[in-house]
This record gives structure tokens, C-alpha cells and sequence, in this order.
């Protein structure tokens, strides 16, 4: 049976390396695609929270990106960050849209969330991101009503948690976006 | 003949969701839409036939010690591919079943048939079973997410079908739902059929 | 170093709790309705799983960090954790038979089942997602599995008592078992608001 020690390591050995040939393969295959779906996606988004930008440039400050959007003229309209925070699940990814000049927020699309479908998932709906258009800066307020003030946000019914938690990821991003713009403070 | 009853079987005499109970983990978690469902169930029907047929190819080539560790090996090289084909040309199913395509691998299902069938039995034979147990799974994910959607947002295939009037039971969406729906789906499956599940699971 | 320990007791809550792997997840379901019957084996099995799955937490750390991230594989990364889990696990089987014949008499049985458990896969496949570091991923993997012990033995506790219940003929089995883990995932939903991540 000696023969046959060495047959199983040959075996698992072969599989083995046919098995990466062919996903280094598929791997090569499929990259380019996965890579242009994100960037189409994160254009999108990037134009879906500064409206009224008609191009967009990425910049890099204090180690973090941001993205500026500039109007026809080349006027740069407002700048905008992707913030990531812990949700009820898993991670929460926003992206947030700014005029760092006026000190408000455009609007929020929320990009990648792992919320309960049903409930925490209406985060990426747009009766949610509607409470963030056009918002002052501020600290804001989680209510469990329709808002009456510019610093509250209406959270959804059920999912309280997963709007709290979106809300102190768009808080982190005016933050980090008044930090490296210098608006308000 | 043959060839029909192997396909017929895990449709509906040994369905791999009602009758076997195995590979339950993404019948309760992806069923949620049946977009997801039906994904998942196509998802899995592909892995599965193309591993029944590597199996049953390569079968007499592997010795008997290395078996479970050679189809789990040859399982995860095609759940891989599916998992880039999916991200690369089907994004938004890719995100909504994020961690559950990976999970197929552990799906007893596609290792108990890999063992139990297609170790044992020709080529033509194991298209016939994986095709049968593939629709099998898939019908009874359907099904499950037909029921949890419908009750759970009135919608179906994330088109609006119940009216404004429907005040939509949230607990079908959410992981008790899940649980719940399913067990009524396997007892009314049980009262068609008059006889009790087998109390097996996988392994 | 305060701040770290609050992180890890808190992952360690919520994972047991909040996110708890059966309930909530949804992995591991095929043990946990296959072996569920007693409390005693229930036990044994959450054991068995748990000392495997603090196990995985480490390996796939490790190999994700040092081998797939730093050679840049990640189209390896199934193939290679199931891969280190099924060695895993027949290692663990063999150190406990040499050491321990007691415990090995007590998990031996549960321990090649493990393998196909979608659970420790879940686990391995959910560090790099979540980001862990070291310390965190051997807490995740140990607080996975206390919570799928949890889960298991409150389930089997429930079925033995349903012995001397009056189920209808068709739901016996299967479907009460999962009308059971429906309720069981309700009253898990009430950990929700607990803490905060």
C-alpha cells in the first residue's frame, strides 16, 4: 500500500493545480468587468449626490479620497465622500454629497449594506435618503415621526437602528469632509 | 426510461428541500425575493451538473481515501467560477446573495449527490439525477420565496401585485418568517404526499 | 488597550446574541435541526464545533492576511479555506484521540461532520469581509460558535419536551422543529437594539 500514499498526494496535487490553473483563468477573464461595474456604479452615485455636476475628479487628502464635481463651466459645485460605518448587520458603505461653501448636504445613496430585507434595506430607498437632501451641517437627531426641524431625520418604522446608524455615517462624512475643506470651522 | 426516473426523483419523490431536508441554509436565507431564489436555485443547479459530471468522469482515477476531499476540492473550483460570473456579468444578484454563492460549496446537497450518485453511476446517469435535483431545489426555493415576498412586501419578482390596501406581514421577510413558512411548506408537503419527512440530514 | 477590550466584548455580544450564526445567519441550520434531538449530544456537538470554529478564526486570518492577500489570490480563497478547514478538523481529530480518549469519546462522532457545516465556512469567508484583525477573528470564531451552542441546546431542550406534546402527525419532525427555530429567531430579534456596533 506504500504506492498508494504517494497516489493520493499525486492526485490531490494535480486537482489542486488544475483547479487554480482555471480560476486563475476565470479570474483573468472576469476582472476587467468587475472592475467597470464598480466604477460605473461609483460614478453614478457620485452624480446622483451632486446634482447638477457634469464631471467629477477624484482627489486624495490627509490619506482619505474625495470627489469633487464640477458644473458645465468647470465650477467646482460641491464635494463628496464614500463613508463606511458599522450597521445592524454588517458594514454600511454611504456616499455623501456636499457643499462644503454652504454648509449642506446635497443628498446621500447609500452604496453596499447587508440590512434585513423588508426593513433595514429601505435605507437604499428613496423615502430614507430623501431626509438628508439638502440638510445643514449639524448633528442630527433620529425621530420616529415625520420631521420638523432641518436637524431631524425620519427614521424607518422597524428598522430604527439601521437609520441611526446611517445617520452618524453621514455625521462622520460632513466631519471628514469639513476637516479637509475647511467649511464652518 | 431510466434516465427519466433519475431525473423525476429529485424533483419530487426524494426533492432535496422537502423530502431529503438538505442544504437548508440557503432555502431559509436567500428566499427572501424570488429573484434571489431563483438565482440561488440556478446557481446551485450549475454547480451541481457540472460537478456530478467532473465526478463521474474523473471517478475511477481518484482513489478511495482522497474522495471527499477531491470532490470538495473540484465543488469549490466551479462555485468559485460562479461566484466571478456572477459579480462580473449579474452585479446586483451578486450583492444580494453575497455570502451565500461561496456557501454552495458547503451545500450538503452537491456533496451528497457527488458521493451518492455520481461516484457510482455513468455520465448519462448523473446529467439525468444532477438536472433532477437541481429543478428540485429550485422549484422548492421558488415556492418558499413566492410565499415570503408575496406576504411579506405583496410583490412578486419585486413587481407590486397586492395593492396599497395590503398591509405587508414584515415578519415573512425576516429570518423567523423564513423559518416559519418553511415548516408549514414541508407539513402541507407531507399531508400531499401522507407520509412524514425521513428524519435524515446531510452526511 | 480599554478601547480594544470594549471592541471585543462587544463583538463578542453581538455575535453571540444579536447576529447569532443559526438564528439570524442562517448557517449551520443542517446540524441544527439534524442533531437536536438531546440536550447531551446537542451539547457535545456545540462544543466540538466551537473549539473547531475558534480554530478556523485563527487559520483563515492568518492564511488570508500572509498567503492570499500578500501573493494576491484572492480567486484561492474557497478553495483554500475549505481546504484548511477539512485539515483542520481531521487534525483536531487525531490530537484529541492521541490526548484525550474521554473527549474523543464524547466528540469524536460530531467532528467529521463538522467539516460540511456551511457554518465554519460562513465564519471563515465573514473575517476578511468584516475586516478583523487577529485578536478579533479568534473572538469571532469563539463567539460564533458559543452562539450556535446556545442555539442548539435550547432547541434540543424544546424537542424534548415536544416528545410528550400533542403534534399533528404531519408536522412531526421536520416542520415543527423549524415552527420552533421561527420562534426562537423572534425572541432572538428582541437582543437587537442591545448594543451598537
Amino acid at each position: 500500500m506504500n504506492n498508494s500514499t504517494g497516489r493520493l498526494i499525486l492526485t490531490l496535487t494535480v486537482l489542486g493545480l488544475v483547479s487554480a490553473f482555471i480560476l486563475a483563468f476565470v479570474f483573468q477573464w472576469t476582472l476587467p468587468y468587475i472592475i467597470k461595474h464598480q466604477a460605473k456604479a461609483q460614478e453614478r452615485a457620485v452624480f446622483a449626490v451632486l446634482p447638477g455636476a457634469s464631471d467629477y475628479k477624484e482627489v486624495e487628502k490627509d490619506g482619505q479620497v474625495f470627489f469633487e464635481g464640477f458644473d458645465q463651466s468647470g465650477k467646482r459645485i460641491g464635494v463628496a465622500i464614500k463613508a463606511t460605518g458599522g450597521g445592524f448587520q454588517g458594514m454600511i458603505t454611504v456616499m455623501v454629497g456636499t457643499d462644503p461653501e454652504a454648509e449642506k448636504v446635497y443628498g446621500i445613496q447609500v452604496l453596499e449594506h447587508q440590512e434585513t430585507p423588508g426593513l433595514g434595506a429601505f435605507i437604499t430607498g428613496e423615502k430614507y435618503e430623501a431626509n438628508f437632501i439638502d440638510k445643514p451641517f449639524g448633528d442630527y437627531k433620529v425621530v420616529k415621526r415625520p420631521a420638523t426641524s432641518p436637524y431631524e431625520v425620519e427614521a424607518i418604522s422597524g428598522a430604527t437602528i439601521s437609520s441611526t446608524k446611517v445617520t452618524s455615517i453621514v455625521e462622520k462624512a460632513i466631519k471628514d469632509i469639513q476637516r479637509a475643506y475647511g467649511g464652518g470651522a | 426510461m431510466q434516465l427519466l426516473n433519475d431525473f423525476k426523483n429529485g424533483l419530487w419523490n426524494e426533492n432535496p428541500t422537502f423530502r431529503l431536508v438538505i442544504g437548508m441554509c440557503p432555502v431559509l436565507a436567500v428566499t427572501n425575493t424570488m429573484t434571489n431564489g431563483l438565482a440561488m436555485g440556478l446557481a446551485t443547479t450549475f454547480v451541481l451538473l457540472a460537478s456530478e459530471i467532473v465526478i463521474s468522469l474523473i471517478k475511477k482515477l481518484i482513489p478511495n481515501d482522497v474522495r471527499i476531499p477531491s470532490y470538495i476540492l473540484v465543488i469549490a473550483t466551479f462555485v468559485t467560477f460562479v461566484d466571478y460570473f456572477l459579480k462580473a456579468f449579474f452585479p446586483p444578484i451578486a450583492a444580494s446573495l453575497s455570502l451565500f454563492v461561496p456557501l454552495i460549496v458547503v451545500n450538503c446537497l452537491i456533496l451528497g449527490r457527488a458521493e451518492a450518485f455520481a461516484s457510482k453511476n455513468p455520465l448519462h446517469r448523473s446529467i439525468a439525477d444532477s438536472l433532477g435535483m437541481g429543478f428540485g431545489f429550485t422549484w422548492a426555493l421558488l415556492l418558499l420565496s413566492a410565499v415570503r415576498e408575496l406576504l411579506g412586501m405583496g410583490s412578486m419578482f419585486g413587481i407590486q401585485i397586492l395593492g396599497a390596501w395590503y398591509q405587508p406581514m414584515v415578519i415573512m421577510v425576516l429570518p423567523a418568517g423564513a423559518f416559519i413558512s418553511l415548516g408549514i411548506l414541508v407539513g402541507i408537503m407531507n399531508y400531499i404526499t401522507k407520509n412524514t419527512t425521513r428524519d435524515t440530514h446531510c452526511h | 488597550m480599554s478601547e480594544e477590550f470594549t471592541r471585543v466584548i462587544l463583538l463578542f455580544i453581538s455575535t453571540v446574541l444579536i447576529n447569532n450564526f443559526v438564528l439570524i445567519r442562517f448557517l449551520g441550520i443542517c446540524p441544527f435541526l439534524g442533531v437536536s434531538k438531546q440536550v447531551e449530544t446537542a451539547f457535545s456537538m456545540g462544543l466540538a464545533t466551537t473549539f473547531v470554529m475558534t480554530l478556523t478564526g485563527m487559520a483563515t486570518y492568518l492564511i488570508n492576511t500572509y498567503i492570499l492577500e500578500a501573493l494576491n489570490l484572492p480567486f484561492l480563497q474557497y478553495v483554500s479555506f475549505i481546504i484548511v478547514i477539512a485539515s483542520l478538523v481531521q487534525f483536531v481529530e487525531m490530537f484529541i484521540k492521541k490526548t484525550s480518549p474521554v473527549l474523543y469519546k464524547a466528540l469524536g462522532i460530531f467532528l467529521p461532520l463538522i467539516t460540511t457545516n456551511c457554518a465554519i465556512l460562513g465564519l471563515a469567508l465573514l473575517i476578511p469581509l468584516n475586516g478583523y484583525n487577529f485578536i478579533e477573528s479568534i473572538v469571532f470564531g469563539f463567539s460564533a460558535g458559543v452562539g450556535f451552542t446556545i442555539a442548539i441546546v435550547l432547541m434540543a431542550g424544546l424537542r424534548e419536551t415536544l416528545e410528550f406534546g400533542d403534534v399533528p402527525e404531519v408536522l412531526k419532525g421536520v416542520p415543527i422543529t423549524l415552527i420552533i427555530a421561527g420562534i426562537m429567531a423572534m425572541a432572538f430579534m428582541g437582543f437587537s437594539g442591545l448594543i451598537s456596533i
